[in-house]
């Protein structure tokens, strides 16, 4: 497991649901300098920055672009959250018109917008079902591929078109943090699954006790975002 | 510009001397009546009627200060305003005293509180004061203050931040102090508090911990940069209070943690002072946690050598009522603590101040996310809730607000069992759940942690139940 600026929170949930499996897992986190072979890895976690420092991780990683886009061809997962969302993308584009170019792995860009898109977060993914979390980002995102989800409540990948992230290969991004997965514990286990098939290790999934999170689910859905939605 | 300056005084027909009184009642003056002028616009003056007055009349803290019997100031990184307020109380049990408002350290500030205690032909109704003083502001105020207590809480890596070095900010406090002719009382648990004893030049007194209180080494994380001040070699510690605070000694030279004058044992409650050979007294605490037991340790001192018996003192700190969510004790059934978390800073300093005190507790989290207290709650998982499971010695848990689903959540995987966490939205449901839990497990102690707007309503319900609490029963 490879994590980039990730959100604690995300990587302690992936950690913990493999330990609770009996699973065993390692974390690198990984800094801007740091070579990094893709090779080593069964999941990838992309979290955001400040502007500045995702502009100075594009860099670092565009230098890699090659290795990256045959990695994600060839099924390796990435959850990539906000900033690095808009990462995976062709570039982004700040108000005065220049273009931080990104890893180009995706048929996306963003722009950035005004006023910021900033609150709860409720959608629903055909693979997952309900995803809750927060939402906070200036840039508007389009793209063409397939969206993790249709949003229910919130903004989205730009607050028009009703989408919400992307979904492409194995490859998973998402404006959605508060953090992601702790609240999301379908989409957790459906990323340790591919990360599990991509290492090609066998191992099956047994269901956790989840009540606790399902709660915090439920609680999200019916009193922050106001949707009744099934899970 | 020359014939201006020899132009003839217009107030020439009125002594010197009588010419500075009048600035000055002109200077009481204008700082009473724009502190009138603020309250009736509803403005709090805590700093800017003192700032107008210093403006008028310079002289005037001098003026208002020599009427002074006694005066203390409190400095240092943390624990200023609790000290001081506990001070206060101390001393307004004998009498009227001047205090400065929480957080009005600035010179500004201290006239402030003067001003507010003078009447309008400029004599002071106090022959007392204490004053939390910011660290710049010490050499400042030195001269014109009859000063004869310097108290020193402690001295935090974090004022690097303001000051830009450490050096700057210690050195502050040795000038300020050299320009009075004070005792300065310091926590000797604290190697700068210490530097600054050595480098002061006047009597020193000591206040910290006994040494059964301090942890051993191993547990805490390697501090880079504690180096010795007199030699530079590294700092050894025998053990630790907290922070950098503990048995620490030089390798190299003989700077070492000095003999205390007053010796503190915090256990839980109540604090037992021993001074020298005499004691222990007991002070039972309004307030927990080790770093609040420092505040009063300090507070006790200081007192102490303004003369007030123990006996004074302990009834004196019973009527304190510190800044709320901070370690503030209840008398519910049984006691219940409260603590306002905003960050993850500041909960873990919350968090490991639980872990210290002694015995299983119950904890009861209430999360809001009300736009007070910011709508995202992501900084929940940055903040060290590892530490209730791993050392806390937490034997339930409650977790209550609009996200306390969301905080049980962040428990489970903080490593806690989750057979042990109750989770219910309504704050008073928690709360009350919470000490029902502590009473069935024999009457631990029940911390509550909230958010910003938690806060108040938590404080409210503990206090209603604590009235509860004390009332007879009824048949
Ligand atoms: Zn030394």
């Amino acid at each position: 497991m490879l994590n980039l600026y990730a959100d604690r929170g995300n990587v302690q949930t992936l950690l913990r649901r493999c330990e609770w499996r009996g699973l065993h897992a390692h974390v690198t986190p990984v800094r801007r300098h740091d070579e990094v072979r893709l090779r080593d890895y069964h999941l990838v976690l992309i979290g955001g920055g400040s502007d500045r420092e995702q502009a100075l991780v594009a860099e670092a990683l565009r230098r890699r672009r090659r290795e990256w886009k045959a990695a994600v061809e060839d099924g390796l997962p990435v959850l990539a959250v906000c900033g690095g969302y808009q990462l995976l993308g062709e570039y982004y584009q700040l108000p005065d018109g220049t273009k931080v170019p990104g890893l180009e792995l995706l048929d996306l860009v963003t722009t950035a917008g005004r006023p910021r898109l900033i609150g709860n977060i409720a959608i629903e993914s055909p693979e997952v079902g309900t995803v809750v979390g927060f939402e906070n980002h200036g840039g508007r995102t389009v793209h063409r591929h397939a969206p993790l989800g249709t949003v229910l409540r919130g903004h989205g990948n730009n607050g028009r078109d009703g989408y919400e992230g992307v979904r492409y290969r194995n490859v998973v991004g998402t404006y959605i943090h508060g953090p992601l997965l702790p609240k999301n514990p379908r989409l957790a286990d459906f990323l340790l699954s591919l990360a599990a098939a991509y290492a090609g290790v066998a191992v099956d999934f047994p269901p956790l006790d989840d009540e606790l999170e399902w709660a915090a689910h439920r609680a999200f859905l019916t009193r922050h975002a106001g949707v009744r939605g099934p899970r | 510009m020359e014939d201006h300056a020899r132009a003839p005084p217009i107030v020439e027909s009125i002594p010197e001397e009588r010419c500075r009184e009048l600035t000055d009642t002109i200077g009481v003056w204008v700082g009473k009546s724009s502190r009138v002028l603020l309250r009736l616009v509803g403005r709090r003056a805590t700093s800017f009627p003192g700032l107008l007055a210093l403006r008028v009349s310079p002289r005037l803290m001098r003026r208002l200060g020599r009427q002074l019997r006694s005066c203390t100031v409190v400095t240092g990184t943390n624990g200023k305003t609790t000290t001081s307020v506990m001070l206060a109380t101390v001393f307004r049990s004998k009498g009227p005293c001047v205090h400065n408002a929480s957080g009005a350290n600035l010179r500004q500030g201290l006239m402030n509180a003067l001003i507010t205690s003078a009447d309008w032909r400029g004599r002071l109704r106090a022959d007392r004061a204490v004053f939390e003083v910011d660290e710049a502001t010490l050499p400042l105020v030195a001269a014109d203050l009859p000063i004869d207590f310097v108290a020193v809480t402690n001295v935090f890596r974090d004022q690097l931040d303001r000051y830009g070095e450490i050096d700057t900010a210690l050195q502050l406090i040795i000038d300020g102090i050299r320009r009075t002719r004070a005792t300065a009382v310091l926590n000797a648990d604290d190697p700068l508090a210490r530097h600054i004893g050595l480098r002061c030049g006047r009597p020193t007194v000591y206040f910290g911990m006994a040494r059964q209180l301090a942890r051993p080494p191993e547990r805490e994380q390697t501090r880079d940069g504690e180096a010795c001040l007199r030699c530079g070699h590294r700092l050894r510690y025998d053990g630790y209070f907290y922070g950098q605070l503990g048995l620490y000694w030089c390798s190299h030279c003989r700077f070492a943690r000095p003999p205390l004058d007053f010796t503190g044992l915090y256990d839980g409650t109540a604090l037992h002072v021993t001074e020298g050979r005499s004691g222990p007294e007991t002070y039972e605490l309004p307030v927990r946690g080790l770093f609040n037991a420092y505040n009063a340790l300090c507070a006790i001192a200081v007192a102490r050598l303004n003369g007030f018996r123990p006996a004074e003192i302990a009834a004196a700190l019973k009527r304190y009522r510190g800044p709320a969510g901070r370690m503030q004790v209840f008398a519910t059934e049984p006691v219940s603590i409260l603590s306002l978390i905003k960050n993850p800073a500041g909960c873990d300093s919350i968090l490991q101040a639980i872990c210290r005190e002694p015995g299983p507790k119950v904890l009861c989290v209430a999360i809001n996310d009300r736009a007070a207290d910011g709508r995202d709650v992501s900084w929940l998982w940055d903040a060290d809730w590892e530490l209730v499971p791993e050392r806390c010695g937490v034997a339930q848990c409650v977790t209550t607000g609009t996200r306390a689903e969301d905080m049980a959540v962040r428990l489970k995987y903080a490593g806690y069992p989750t057979g042990r966490i109750e989770t219910t939205p309504d704050l008073e449901d928690g709360i009350r759940r919470a000490l029902r839990a502590a009473r069935a497990l024999g009457g631990l102690p029940v911390h509550v942690l909230t958010t910003y707007t938690a806060l108040h309503e938590a404080a409210r319900i503990l206090e209603s139940l604590a009235a509860e609490a004390a009332a007879p029963e009824r048949p």
